[in-house]
């Protein structure tokens, strides 16, 4: 059996080429970036290339990589497979993979066949009396008589057969030529891909091997140092070749790896983190000048067995403005000697993602005041005490007495880069971030009080998930957060288990239907905070079941009058609640009614008992207690509770025991189908007992709550919720069902997945984190269009979120036509940035802040050599957008010179200065739960991260804000409303997963190919049937007028249709 | 066909090559099977006053059952008043009968046994364009054949695409097939057609893949089958195990015998090692009318082709439309023989089903659907 690992497309890692230098370049370079390459440079630099055995498309398969890559990308990404996917220890002279022994085998079986397609590079086959060779290397044998109608091919030697159809092999071709059909020709010509530098650079590093293709399967050292300098630009490349060598930068591979990326060579000096005036502190951090780069270079990667490597990398994806302050002063060698000095011994190099991700996320994420100096949430005295705190961590430990007496914020910072190396969750860097974000937004006068700020901290490791609201909602005050981590506090201390789970259900069901009427604005900003403790209090005492049943009732109701003004409650008044604000146009009134049939709709996938019959029953038990009269359908509504039917079981009770011990758990469940309110009613219970039994409803309605969350996060296409009906039911949030689940509190964890035995997935924890874990659970269901999709497990999660938790409610039509035209307008200075030199130096540097330098760089040359129009389909959606607000924003009087896009962004951006960058960032943005600590919806201005260890891939897929954008602009194309934003973003980031046919985590070309190949379905009209045939959608395509629309209403008919650039891959 | 009014007893044994040797004037496969709930306008809602939050729909009701003797062998020639099929206890009454490859009727008033169907709601008839459904019977069978391309099958892969191979050859030309493979996630190598071509380019182009989600994709290749019109089984080539579905199979089971698919599970004996999958197999498949195969090795499989195909060719297809029954959960069938001396034999068909919610297709289902080919 193969190992699940020894398949890059299982886990898919590889590559992306992230590229090198830009957020260097800008501080140092301005000189060398219009310079261009030297022409020595082009001419080092020309496309060499390497032949690769047999059709092209057989070697991707075998080899990993994505049929859709580009034939540049074709070896750098056999380097990286090899490096991810083909040896186990290699490091240590480890063995081949079954990839690789498979990859292997099919080259030499590609070497045979291409023997036997000879010059011509074609194998024919005319029938029976020719095909011996073939079959005989294709591992095939003809079982019946041969030429008949009946003659098929079955499998004679199964490792030949194996690679054959593994690669693609066209067998029903040649079993029909067998059976008499027409010949059989197949071409199979020897492919040829660019590589870097000459193939005798690298076969020179090996003593066994004189060819490329060879030379990288069997030789992962000289992999790995191929992939890293693949990411560089060429003109790094060749200066890192000629000056250093490839011989000596071998043993350097694994550094230049994980943090080459970013090291770049212009004009004969090395580009620094914090421009030309940082140089002279690399040079003493390192030993040796930037401006000698054939020294600084080497020893840079190997100083302090990486850790010194690590630093300049992570220093050098931060923006240029983060960059500067930590060049400040002294900063640079201070902060980099307490992030070298807190575990010396540990090596930088050593594992295949880099380690320490803290670094990028403090660098990235740091906050600075007005005087340069870090921001500090709370105060000082409040870290140094809990720096003092008990601690696990010896590299902690290490700075209690120093925090002792600190006095400058800087020493707080120098601390939290220490703290950078620690890899566990809960860190004081973490906490640190978090509440960095979360202080930041809240207005000036209603910063986090030290004390607040001290709790926070002291239960950041079982609590810090459900942070994310309090950074969503600044609003909230100190008093609501503390009130929350008390009551959370206090329903953890419930000592019933049963009592407990089901509390805290309750009550993270209602925190989380309050975070979505906040978020649709239904619940006004000035009360958020009011209605936040109202819906919190009921839960504050909560003693037996039935106090928790009217705690749950009470905090739903108080919730819904905050955000309807009555108290009254219904099933489907609050689905219509949460399906969106009511909506005067017809057609956006019609979309949220769509929205409230799939939010019904998985409910009642789920069977769960509607909040009606719940609600009623309670009044009912209650009436009858006090002895008043009570309605005759009680009964009835008692009967409802025993309806739901377990699903027709497969296994016995003993059988799951054995064959999913520890899994299958439906305790809850079982509990609810004990419940037979009807007897009691009937059997003339006392006051007392009637009053009790409405605590047999706290667990329905616990569900029922908890079910409106799930339905509202439902991702599209999704089935688990829709035929699981245990999944709500199973949610353990007291942890009762497994073992070692010590923070209940936080994310859900996934249990049960691939037990059939166990009743199917479900979740223990909290709701925290929803909306993600949803997708996570989804993301199987997506059927990939491209047999090997490579698609992710974590990226596509994030994906999925960002497209489900955005609604359009409030957008107007202005808006959204904002957003198509910052597009256009950005595609129109890289037009006009191609024709004028100086206007270029101003549009690459913003493009350096965010873009992957190899991007940055190509996308440089493009505009020197002419060739936009090959670049364009290349560049994101999102940078395009990002160029023209921040061009905007240095040079508020030239838009409207790009053409007629900037001319109408610019008029209306002056008409409507309330659509700023913040209103369209809030309205198009994403979510940044680890990013940014928060399910805020925002556009970040950040580079692509890199592959990190840990949640890396949820980190790549925050840095991920294209889709949304240019969704949009594709409405704004065919005059959709705004309101078919809410249906058509997630249809559209749906079949944009499906076609995802990546070949590494990193591969964000692949994620915009997929992007650009859905909005060009969507422009064909494939996506009709879920959108209005409006007036406006016939006859218009791009250009309109937004003006007189108002959000929820449909499109007037454009005064003028303004001819627009064409855009991106058209 | 034999048409005399008593039950004739096929015996279908098998050659050492596996060649069936059906006792029949002629061999017709895949004609007529199977049981589903038809989205046709008879549709009864169980929704109350007092209740008004669940919506059931429960169209036409159709079955695929197969009656054989003590020693397997298909009894045929069977006619509607041979057969009585309650629905938790309530009887019900047929509306079409067809046996074998002949095609679908309406069942006369005069051809039904003597049983006495509760009043008919008026929304419980078979309404103005029920023909339609006659129409879709007699339409070709669809066959998805869903292959296991996980780690799991690592070592067996090449032989079980050729013994896949060989079962697509085997079908006749009528029938539609589509080629669906899986391992963590569900591929659709060739969509459902009727050029054996495609479907047989299908086979050879999938690939091995790493996890397995078989219940996951086995509930997908459901919903896209019954989707379809006309009368579909899902073939399964698998050992087995599961190790990423976040479905369990129980739901697969049920959404299997509520939308009338049967399901058909071919497997070695290796699946036997491994005790979950086996119990899955054999009972997930007798839930749902549908049969499971352990061959000694994919090489062996020929004899399950030929069950399957004599299967088919065998099975009665029954309809009825559901007398007013208010429950709406699990809703137990019960398919019995008239007279005493119709008891020996056995009797093989889902055991039921539950009413599926009345909903509209979600929007990503809908986007799908409209980005993809047509699958017909």
């Amino acid at each position: 059996m193969r190992p699940l690992s020894s398949r890059p497309a299982s886990s898919a890692l590889a590559c992306l080429c992230l590229f090198l230098c830009s957020s260097v370049l800008p501080l140092t370079a301005a000189s060398a970036s219009p310079a261009g390459p030297s022409p020595q440079v082009q001419a080092e630099a020309l496309p060499n290339e390497a032949i690769i055995p047999g059709p092209l498309s057989a070697f991707l398969r075998m080899a990993g990589i994505s049929q859709k890559v580009l034939p540049e990308e074709i070896f750098p990404f056999l380097a990286r497979n090899v490096l991810a996917h083909g040896y186990v220890g290699w490091e240590n002279n480890g063995h081949p993979t079954e990839f690789l022994l498979l990859l292997l085998r099919y080259v030499k079986q590609a070497r045979e066949l291409s023997v036997l397609a000879g010059n011509e590079g074609s194998i024919r086959v005319s029938g029976c009396a020719d095909a011996a060779s073939l079959l005989h290397i294709i591992g095939y044998r003809v079982r019946q008589e041969c030429g008949h109608s009946n003659t098929s091919l079955v499998t004679a030697d199964a490792e030949r057969a194996f690679l054959t159809v593994d690669s693609g092999f066209p067998l029903p071709a040649l079993e029909r030529t067998l059976q008499g059909g027409p010949p059989f020709v197949f071409s199979f010509p020897a492919s040829r891909a660019p590589i870097l530098f000459h193939e005798s650079d690298w076969t020179s590093l090996s003593t066994h091997h004189d060819q490329l293709v060879e030379t990288l399967l069997n030789e992962p050292v000289i992999a790995r140092l191929y992939w890293a300098l693949s990411r560089n630009d060429p003109e790094t490349r060749v200066a890192l070749r000629q000056s250093v060598g490839l011989a000596m930068l071998l043993p350097l591979a694994p550094a230049l790896d994980l943090y080459g990326s970013q090291i770049c060579i212009r004009s004969g000096r090395v580009l620094v983190p914090g421009g030309t005036g940082a140089e002279a502190a690399w040079k003493e951090l390192v030993g040796v000048s930037p401006t000698t780069p054939q020294e600084f270079i080497p020893r840079l990667l190997a100083r302090d067995k990486g850790w010194a490597a690590s630093y300049f990398d992570g220093l050098a994806h931060a923006s240029r403005e983060q960059q500067l302050h930590f060049v400040s002063g002294n900063r640079l060698r201070v902060f980099y000697e307490a992030f070298r000095s807190a575990d010396p011994s540990a090596d930088a190099t050593h594992a295949m993602f880099r380690p320490a991700p803290g670094l990028l996320l403090l660098v990235e994420r740091t906050r600075w005041d007005s005087n340069d100096q870090p921001y500090v949430p709370g105060n000082l005295e409040t870290w140094s005490k809990l720096l003092r705190q008990k601690t696990h961590s010896k590299i902690v430990h290490d700075w209690r007495r120093r925090a002792a007496h600190w006095d400058r914020p800087d020493q707080l910072l120098e601390a939290m880069f220490a703290f950078a190396r620690i890899d566990t969750p809960g860190s004081l860097l973490q906490a640190y971030l978090t509440l960095s974000d979360m202080d930041a937004v809240r207005p000036p006068g209603q910063r986090l009080h030290p004390q607040t700020v001290q709790l926070l901290v002291s239960r950041f490791a079982d609590l810090s998930d459900q942070y994310l609201i309090f950074g969503e909602f600044p609003e909230l005050s100190d008093s609501s957060i503390t009130r929350f981590i008390n009551t959370a506090d206090a329903l953890g201390r419930i000592a019933n288990h049963t009592l407990r789970g089901n509390a805290m259900g309750m009550f993270q069901a209602n925190v989380g239907l309050w975070q979505i009427l906040a978020r649709q604005d239904q619940i006004p900003a000035a009360q958020l905070d009011e209605s936040w403790l109202r819906a919190i209090e009921p839960f504050s005492s909560i003693t037996s079941e039935a106090r928790l049943f009217d705690a749950g009732r009470d905090s739903l109701r108080s919730l819904v009058e905050s955000a309807t003004g009555k108290p009254a409650v219904s099933h489907d008044a609050l689905i219509e609640l949460l399906s969106g604000p009511p909506q005067t146009g017809s057609e956006a009134e019609r979309v949220r009614q769509e929205m409230a049939a799939n939010i019904r709709t998985g409910i009642e996938g789920q069977r769960l008992v509607p909040l009606d019959t719940l609600l009623a029953l309670g009044a009912g038990l209650h009436d009858l207690a006090q002895g008043k009269p009570v309605s005759d359908n009680l009964m009835g509504l008692a009967g409802q509770l025993r309806e739901f039917e377990m699903p027709r079981p497969i296994f016995s009770s003993g059988e799951r025991t054995e064959w999913a011990p520890g899994i299958y758990n439906n305790r809850h469940t079982d509990l609810e189908m004990k419940t037979d309110l009807a007897r009691l009613i009937k059997g003339g219970a006392s006051g007392s007992d009637l009053e009790e039994a409405r605590g047999q409803l706290a667990p329905f309605l616990r569900d029922t709550l908890v079910g409106f969350n799930y339905a509202y996060y439902e991702p599209p296409g999704a089935q688990v919720l829709r035929n699981n009906p245990l999944f709500v039911r199973s949610h353990d949030f007291a942890g009762d069902t497994v073992l070692g689940v010590e923070h209940i509190w936080q994310a859900s964890e996934l249990f049960g997945q691939g037990a059939p035995a166990g009743g199917g997935a479900h979740l223990v924890g909290s709701l925290a984190d929803l909306p993600y874990v949803l997708a996570e659970v989804e993301q199987d269901f997506i059927t990939p269009e491209n047999v090997q999709a490579l698609i992710w497990k974590e990226m596509v999660p994030g994906l999925i979120v960002s497209s489900t938790l955005p609604r359009w409610w409030n957008v107007s039509g202005t808006e959204v036509h904002i957003v198509a035209l910052h597009q256009r307008a950005g595609e129109e200075l890289l037009q006009a940035a191609s024709q004028n030199e100086s206007l270029r130096d101003k549009v690459i540097p913003i493009l350096a802040d965010r873009m992957a330098p190899q991007t940055w760089e190509r996308v440089d040359q493009a505009l020197r050599s002419g060739q936009l129009a090959e670049i364009l389909p290349r560049i994101l959606p999102a940078d395009t957008f990002y160029l023209t607000a921040e061009y905007r924003r240095e040079y508020p009087d030239d838009l409207a010179a790009s053409g007629p896009a900037g001319q109408e962004l610019d008029s209306l951006l002056r008409r409507q200065p309330e659509l700023s960058w913040d209103r369209l960032s809030h309205d198009f943005g994403v979510p940044h739960p680890v990013l940014a600590q928060s399910y805020g919806l925002e556009l970040l201005n950040l580079k692509p991260f890199p592959a990190l260890s840990g949640y890396s891939s949820r980190l790549l897929a925050e840095t991920w804000d294209s889709s949304n954008l240019y969704w949009a602009r594709l409405a704004d194309e065919k005059g959709y409303a705004p309101v078919n934003l809410n249906r058509l973003v997630p249809a559209l980031t749906h079949r944009m997963i499906e076609k995802i046919s990546a070949t590494d985590l990193e591969d964000w070309p692949a994620v915009l190919r997929a992007l650009r190949e859905a909005g060009d379905e969507f422009r064909q009209g494939k996506f009709a049937a879920l959108l209005p045939v409006t007036a406006s959608s016939q006859t218009k395509s791009i250009g309109l007028r937004w003006s007189s629309a108002e959000p929820g209403e449909a499109l007037q008919p454009p005064a003028a249709v303004n001819p627009a650039p064409r855009a991106g891959k058209e | 066909m034999n048409r005399a009014p008593g039950p004739n007893i096929i015996l279908s044994n098998h050659d050492s090559a596996g060649t069936s040797r059906t006792h029949m004037p002629k061999r017709f496969f895949f004609l007529c099977w199977f049981l589903g709930v038809f989205s046709l306008p008879a549709t009864w809602t169980a929704a109350q006053e007092s209740e008004p939050h669940i919506r059931v729909e429960v169209n036409m009701v159709q079955l695929n059952v197969a009656v054989t003797d003590a020693k397997g062998n298909y009894v045929t020639g069977l006619r509607p008043r041979n057969f009585l099929i309650t629905e938790d206890g309530i009887g019900e009454k047929l509306a079409t009968f067809g046996e074998g490859n002949e095609p679908v009727r309406k069942v006369t008033d005069a051809e039904l046994p003597d049983v006495k169907p509760l009043p008919q709601d008026s929304t419980a008839s078979p309404a103005p364009g029920a023909d339609a459904s006659l129409g879709s019977l007699v339409a070709g069978a669809s066959v998805y054949i869903l292959f296991d391309t996980s780690n799991y099958m690592y070592r067996g892969f090449v032989f079980a695409q050729d013994a896949i191979a060989d079962f697509v050859r085997s079908l006749e030309s009528a029938d539609k097939l589509a080629v669906y493979s899986y391992s963590r996630d569900l591929y659709r190598s060739a969509p459902l057609t009727a050029d054996r071509a495609a479907v047989l380019h299908g086979v050879r182009s999938t690939v091995a893949g790493d996890d397995a989600a078989l219940y996951n994709c086995l509930l997908l290749t459901l919903k896209d089958a019954s989707r379809v019109n006309g009368r579909k089984v899902v073939v399964v080539f698998s050992n087995g195990p599961d190790n990423a579905s976040m479905v369990p199979p129980e739901d697969v089971s049920e959404l299997a015998q509520s939308t009338g698919i049967p399901i058909y599970m071919i497997a070695t004996m290796e699946a036997k090692l491994e005790p979950v999958s086996t119990a899955v197999f054999e009972r997930m498949t007798a839930a749902t009318g549908g049969k499971a195969y352990f061959a000694k090795n994919w090489k062996d499989e020929k004899r399950a082709f030929a069950s399957i195909r004599d299967d088919l060719a065998h099975l009665y297809s029954l309809s009825y439309y559901p007398q007013p029954n208010p429950n709406r959960g699990w809703r137990t069938i019960s398919v019995k023989l008239t007279g005493e001396h119709m008891k020996k034999y056995h009797i093989r068909t889902r055991a039921g089903y539950r009413p599926l919610p009345a909903r509209s297709p979600a929007p990503a289902e809908t986007a799908s659907s409209a980005a993809q080919p047509a699958s017909q």
